[in-house]
C-alpha cells in the first residue's frame, strides 16, 4: 500500500496527472501497443487453428510475433505510466485486477507455446496442420488477449 | 476453395464483433452512460480533492454521507477556472450535474460548481 501511494505521488506521476497534452499522447501510446499486439496476435493465432493454411507458418510466425512482442512493450510501457496516475484506485479496482491476472495468463501461455519442442517444430516444418497443443494455446491466446482488451476498457468505463 | 472461404467467414465474423466491440465502447465513453439524464443537484463541505488525469475528483461530506463529485480532465478544469486554490478542505460547494444511476452509489457527474456564488461551468450547454 505505501509502495502504492509512493508510486502516485512521484514527481513523473504528478506531472503526468496534471499534463494537458502527454497524458492523452501516453494514453494513445497504449492503444497503439494493443493495437499492434492484437493485430498481429489475431492472424497468427487463426493460422494455428487452420485459418489460411497454404501461407507459410514460418514467414507468418516471423513476421507477426515481432511485431506482437512490440506491441505488449509499447502497452505495458505506456500502461505502467498510465497506472501510476492513480495507483491506488486502479489496486483497488476488481477491473484491473480481473485484467492483470488475464494478461498474465496471456503471456505465460505465450512463453509456454515459445518454449516448447512443438512450437519451434511447427514453425520450422512450414506445416499446414499444427498439432493440439498448439491449438489450444492458440485459442487460450485469443480468448486472453481479447478479454484483456475489453477488461481495459470496463477498467475506465466502472473503474 | 473451402479453407478460403472459411478464412473469410470468420474474418468477416471477426470484424463484425471488433466493430460492435468499438460501438459499445464509444457510447460509453466519456463517463456520462452511467448517470441519469435528470439534473441534480447536491451541496456539501469537501473533504478530499484530487484534480488530475483521467478527471479530477472531489469528496463532499453531505450530511455525514461521502459523496465523490466527478469534475474534469486538467484542461477543462483550467477553462472553468476551477483551480485547486478555490477547492479547500471544508469550502461549501454545490454542485450541478447528473448523479449515478445506480442509487446506491453516492456518486455525481458535475456540470457546474458552484463555490461562494460564483459558479464554474465544466460542460457548456449540458
Amino acid at each position: 500500500m505505501d509502495l502504492l501511494a509512493a508510486i502516485e505521488s512521484s514527481s513523473l506521476a504528478s506531472a503526468l496527472r496534471h499534463s494537458v497534452w502527454v497524458y492523452p499522447l501516453i494514453n494513445a501510446l497504449h492503444i497503439a501497443g494493443v493495437a499492434l499486439l492484437v493485430g498481429a496476435i489475431v492472424p497468427l493465432d487463426l493460422r494455428l487453428l487452420g485459418v489460411w493454411r497454404e501461407q507459410p507458418a514460418t514467414v507468418l510466425a516471423d513476421v507477426l510475433l515481432p511485431v506482437a512482442v512490440t506491441g505488449l512493450a509499447l502497452a505495458m510501457l505506456a500502461g505502467v505510466l498510465l497506472f501510476s496516475v492513480r495507483a491506488t484506485a486502479y489496486a483497488d479496482n476488481p477491473w484491473f485486477l480481473v485484467k492483470m491476472a488475464v494478461v498474465s495468463v496471456a503471456v505465460v501461455n505465450v512463453l509456454l507455446l515459445r518454449s516448447g519442442a512443438a512450437w519451434h517444430r511447427w514453425r520450422a516444418g512450414n506445416d499446414r496442420y499444427s498439432p493440439p497443443a498448439l491449438r489450444i494455446a492458440a485459442a487460450v491466446s485469443l480468448l486472453a488477449w481479447f478479454a484483456a482488451l475489453l477488461l481495459g476498457r470496463l477498467v475506465g468505463y466502472f473503474g | 476453395m473451402a479453407i478460403n472461404e472459411r478464412g473469410a467467414a470468420i474474418a468477416k465474423g471477426l470484424t463484425l464483433a471488433a466493430g460492435l466491440l468499438l460501438a459499445s465502447t464509444a457510447s460509453a465513453h466519456h463517463g456520462w452512460a452511467w448517470a441519469t439524464e435528470d439534473a441534480f443537484e447536491i451541496t456539501g463541505d469537501i473533504t478530499a480533492v484530487a484534480l488530475g488525469n483521467p478527471h479530477g475528483e472531489l469528496t463532499l461530506d453531505v450530511a455525514g454521507e461521502a459523496w465523490v463529485i466527478e469534475v474534469g480532465q486538467p484542461w477543462r478544469n483550467q477553462r472553468a477556472g476551477l483551480t485547486e486554490g478555490l477547492l479547500g478542505e471544508g469550502t461549501s460547494v454545490t454542485v450541478q450535474g447528473h448523479r449515478s444511476a445506480d442509487p446506491e452509489e453516492r456518486r455525481v457527474k458535475a456540470v457546474a460548481v458552484v463555490i461562494d456564488g460564483e459558479e464554474y461551468v465544466l460542460y457548456q450547454g449540458r
